[in-house]
Parts: structure tokens; C-alpha cells; sequence
């Protein structure tokens, strides 16, 4: 018998391992250890306002603080029946573009690349390739730059409100982000060349079902209602209220995250699954990008998420743009946010957070108090996937080196881009 | 902006750890203290002052320094520097000797450390009655330090 045991995964957010079983050719064992303490947040906002409760859950994550806080006040709006403005949901979707730039810039050079250029860490690539990581940082200050703006923090913003925004833009904050997206056109092309200059990492294929918000018209992170999980040709509806029907989570005894599958079958979220949900979106840039890369949908590689976070770059920058334009044509209107008229109810909310699908759920009292709320994160719905993929690594490696198999797994483990401290939100079964 | 950052790094609540954040809170208040330089008392991570580092002609850091060097004496170390660990002690973190490195990778702006001897680093606040009693010339060396990095020193910024 033989074991690879992963410890502590290095370069993702959170805490978590891989541990592996071999006996002979045979993969006993592979589990993906989540070890991270339960974050209780659910509990917490119980019996709590609605205007509290946006500001404690975006707590979960700092690196997706903006998705948790939309989600969250889109799920409470939902459940009163507040309508945003066009405004407010143009402003809502630059917010998340915003994230998502500084989100995948953050984890494609700091955190992925490293792996493929043999570099322990992304210091050292720095020593290295300083033109590298000074473009993702370039690129992760204007993500952060625009959740200041629009968000008012670059972590958990404080100006997004139930039915708005506390202050709107002014027309030189917008000028300033234009100028910076249009210098980020440039940068964000030099991501896909750099990309593409990265050695092969082809040592994981598996049949895998991808599931996305999925908006025919309306190319949006944040607008949406409908879920879309794509298996081989087969394509499956769902309704956001409907997400416990996609989700089917059940505890496993070596994860503090719960496991996600739909008709038995583990599936993907995230900019692959986003993609590969919404091909319609793939024009202009953003094709060219995927020639470049050589990335073809539906994918069998999980290693072609991080080609497909630099898919993503390109479009959240023109998309960025465009709002930004369209912002500034019609000018930037001072709303106050749309009152709310609190009631009984419940309202559940799917985006897509730069890891994917996340989900809030929240049941309120007629004072406007939660009594009941569910979060699902991206990370959680990837776990049962992070495992399976994890054991066709071990399959489909023809060396018995360990050092071999704990690089693959963990380059795969960082594809994910997993945010573990997001993902816990239970108690360990005894 | 001041053409000259100077940065006090450390945790107050443990002990002689926090020494360079005090010498900041002095450095503030000091009437010797050069027009040019801009004190902040950063806490314990140096990289979340990256933004107001940018434009400088340098940046010093004071931090304190364990080893084997009698309590108070403050040693320069500049650019990369050499010969001091860059062991990390936080999760979520780099450590001052990491931070500078990476900054010196990333940008072209000089960068000096400032370290002030201490014995031990202990959980409880305020310093050891051994750097208290050297604080008044921990501060001259400080300020004679700064003033010889000054941009109109007639010296290389």
C-alpha cells in the first residue's frame, strides 16, 4: 500500500489536503480534506435585519466580498420584491467585473502559474519573470480600483444597499476607470500570449458536467435566473429557487464541505462551466483568445479552467467598458435606493462569483427578520467534482513517483481555484 | 508627497515586536523630524503600504530585529537585505524581510531597513525596561539615519 498525502494546499485560499491510498495499480482512497473550521455564518444572521445581514455574510470570503454581498442583497430583494433600477444593475455588474479581474489575475499569476513554470511560489517567479507578475498586479489593481469606485472598499463593499447604491459615480471616477480599461485592453492580450506560452499540463481527462448561470440574453455575472448544467450533449433548466434540485448536497465524513451532484453525478462550476454554458458570449476577443489557446468546449481537461479564467479577463474588460460607456451616454442618474417594503417570505439568489455558481437563500419574518438562510459557494458545488478529478489524476499517471502525483494533484486542486474557507458550512459528522 | 516614507512595522501586544511602530508614533510628534518624511505606524504587514509607496524616492522600514546584538542598537540593512532570514511567522502574511524582496523585484523604488535590536518578542505590550531605556537613542539613530537618506542631502536618494 502506498499513500500521497497532501497536508496543507499551498497557493489557494483556505485550508485544505488531498490524501490518496494506492494499492498495487489500484486508487483505493482519494479524498479532499477540508479541514477548515465551520464558519457558523448561516446561524449568525438569524433573527437579524435586513439590512445587516449583506454586510456579515460578505465576511465569508475577502477575495469574493463583492459576490457574497450582491448575492445577498439580491436574495432579501427577491424576497420582498424589490425591483433595482437599470442603473443599479449596470453598476451591480461592473462591481462584479471588477471582482472577477482581480479575482483571476490574482489566482492565474500569483497562484497557477508558478505550478507550470516549476517556480515554488510567486516570489520567486518574480526573481524570475518580473514582467509577469508586475501584469497581474497591474491587472489586480484595477479590478480592486473599480470595487473602490463602484463598491466604496476594495474588500467588503460598504456602498451596496438593499434597492441600490448609497452614492452613485461621478462622471471623472468612471473617466478614470475607462482610461484605466482601455491600458488594461493591452495587458489583458499579453495575458492570453503569456498563457499560451505555458508548457502543456494534459494529465487529467474525464468526462465532466458543467454547470452555469445561464442568460441567452443578457451577457451578465449578476442578471439571471436560470441554471443551465450541460453533460455530454444533454442540458438541464433549472430555476434559482429550484437549487437544492442541482445542488443535492450530502455530508462526507472527511470534509467539512459538503458534496454536490446532480443525478448521482459530480459537476463543475466556475469560468469553464461558464463558458461552455453561454458559447454565445464567445465573440470578437474573446474567440480569438480561445484559438490562441487552443481551448475547445466542452472540455475534458480541468487544467483548461485557468485558460478559460484568461478567456474571461478579456471579455470582463470590454465588458467593463461597455458599461462604463453606456454609463456615460446616458449619464449617471443620483437614485436613492428603491425602498423596501419588508413581508414574510422567502428569496433565493444564484450569480456567478469569479469561482462560480453562488448561492444565497434566505426566509425573512413579516418585521423583515431572517429566520432561516443557506448558503451554497462555488467551492463547495466543486468539491465531489475536485475529488473525482483528483482520483483520474492518480489513474492516468503512469509514474508511481509521489512527488509526481502531488504536483499533478495539486496543479489540479489550484485549477479549481478553490476558496476553501468559503466552502465549509457544517459540523463534522461523529 | 513627501519624497521620503518611513514605516514603523510591528504588534504592540507583543512586546518588544511592536518597537517599531512606537518609534513611529515618536517619529510623528518629533519636532526634528525632516519636512520631507512622511511616518506611518504600519502594524504588522508592510505590503498593504504599497500604494502609498508608490512616487517615493525611498522607503525605510523600522522593524525590530532578534538576534544576538545588544538590546536597542539600530542596524541598516539596505536593498535586499542580505543575511537576515526571511522567515515567515503568519499564515496570511509576509514576512518584512519577504516584503522588501518582493517589493524589490516588483519596483524600482530604494528601500532601507531599520533594525532595532531586541532580546525577545513575548505576548503582552509595552517594551522591555532594556529597549525602553534606549528609546531616546534608538530615536537619534533613527532621525540621523533618516536625515542621511534625504533626497536634498546632496546624497544618492
Amino acid at each position: 500500500m502506498k499513500t500521497v498525502v497532501i497536508e496543507h494546499l499551498a497557493r489557494v485560499e483556505g485550508h485544505g489536503g488531498i490524501s490518496v491510498v494506492l494499492e498495487g495499480d489500484k486508487v483505493s482512497k482519494v479524498h479532499f480534506d477540508v479541514f477548515e473550521g465551520a464558519r457558523l455564518l448561516e446561524s449568525l444572521v438569524r433573527g437579524k435585519r435586513y439590512d445587516e445581514v449583506s454586510p456579515i455574510l460578505s465576511r465569508i470570503c475577502s477575495i469574493c466580498s463583492a459576490a457574497h454581498s450582491l448575492t445577498s442583497l439580491k436574495a432579501s430583494e427577491n424576497a420582498f420584491g424589490v425591483q433595482v433600477s437599470p442603473q443599479t444593475q449596470l453598476l451591480r455588474e461592473l462591481l462584479y467585473r471588477g471582482e472577477s479581474i482581480q479575482s483571476h489575475a490574482l489566482h492565474l499569476f500569483l497562484l497557477a502559474a508558478p505550478d507550470y513554470l516549476d517556480f515554488p511560489s510567486a516570489i520567486a517567479l518574480a526573481a524570475e519573470k518580473p514582467d509577469a507578475v508586475l501584469l497581474g498586479l497591474r491587472l489586480k489593481k484595477l479590478g480592486n480600483l473599480i470595487q473602490e469606485t463602484i463598491g466604496g472598499r476594495a474588500v467588503h463593499p460598504v456602498n451596496v444597499v438593499p434597492g441600490g447604491f448609497g452614492t452613485v459615480p461621478t462622471v471623472d471616477q468612471l473617466i478614470e476607470l475607462r482610461d484605466g480599461l482601455m491600458e488594461a485592453i493591452k495587458d489583458s492580450q499579453d495575458v492570453i500570449e503569456l498563457m499560451a506560452s505555458l508548457p502543456p499540463a494534459d494529465f487529467c481527462q474525464c468526462d465532466t458536467a458543467y454547470a452555469a448561470l445561464h442568460s441567452p440574453n443578457d451577457d451578465s455575472y449578476f442578471a439571471g435566473d436560470e441554471v443551465m448544467l450541460a453533460d455530454n450533449g444533454n442540458r438541464t433548466v433549472m430555476r434559482a429557487a429550484e437549487y437544492r434540485k442541482l445542488a443535492n448536497e450530502q455530508s462526507v465524513l472527511h470534509s467539512h464541505a459538503k458534496h454536490s451532484s446532480f443525478h448521482g453525478k459530480p459537476f463543475m462550476v466556475g469560468s469553464l462551466a461558464r463558458l461552455t454554458v453561454n458559447p454565445q458570449r464567445l465573440n470578437g476577443r474573446q474567440a480569438v483568445a480561445m484559438e490562441r489557446l487552443n481551448l475547445r468546449l466542452p472540455a475534458r481537461n480541468p487544467m483548461d479552467n485557468n485558460k478559460a479564467q484568461a478567456v474571461e479577463l478579456v471579455g470582463d474588460v470590454e465588458r467593463a467598458l461597455d458599461i462604463i460607456e453606456c454609463l456615460l451616454r446616458d449619464g449617471v442618474k443620483d437614485e436613492r435606493p428603491v425602498e423596501v417594503q419588508v413581508c414574510a417570505g422567502t428569496g433565493t439568489a444564484i450569480t456567478e462569483a469569479p469561482r462560480g455558481l453562488l448561492v444565497h437563500s434566505y426566509t425573512y419574518d413579516s418585521e423583515g427578520r431572517i429566520t432561516a438562510a443557506d448558503m451554497i459557494t462555488p467551492t463547495a458545488l466543486n468539491a465531489a467534482s475536485m475529488e473525482l478529478h483528483f482520483r483520474r489524476v492518480v489513474e492516468q499517471c503512469a509514474e508511481r513517483e509521489e512527488a509526481v502525483i502531488a504536483k499533478r494533484l495539486q496543479m489540479v486542486a489550484r485549477a479549481y481555484d478553490p476558496c476553501i474557507s468559503c466552502s465549509v458550512h457544517l459540523v463534522r459528522r461523529q | 508627497m513627501k519624497p521620503l516614507l518611513a514605516i514603523g512595522l510591528g504588534n504592540p501586544l507583543m512586546g518588544d515586536d511592536g518597537v517599531g511602530c512606537m518609534v513611529a508614533e515618536r517619529l510623528v510628534n518629533d519636532p526634528r523630524l525632516p519636512d520631507s518624511v512622511e511616518v506611518i505606524s504600519g502594524g504588522s504587514d508592510l505590503l498593504r503600504y504599497c500604494k502609498q509607496m508608490e512616487g517615493r524616492s525611498r522607503v525605510v522600514v523600522i522593524d525590530a530585529i532578534e538576534g544576538d546584538t545588544e538590546p536597542g542598537i539600530v542596524l541598516t540593512f539596505e536593498g535586499a537585505c542580505s543575511g537576515l532570514s526571511e522567515r515567515q511567522d503568519h499564515v496570511h502574511q509576509l514576512s518584512a524581510v519577504q516584503a522588501i524582496r518582493l517589493l524589490g523585484l516588483l519596483n524600482s523604488i530604494p528601500c532601507t531597513l531599520l533594525g532595532i535590536s531586541v532580546s525577545s518578542a513575548a505576548i503582552g505590550s509595552g517594551l522591555s525596561p532594556a529597549v525602553d531605556a534606549q528609546m531616546p537613542a534608538i530615536l537619534d539613530s533613527v532621525l540621523q539615519e533618516l536625515g542621511r537618506r534625504l533626497p536634498d542631502n546632496g546624497r544618492r536618494p
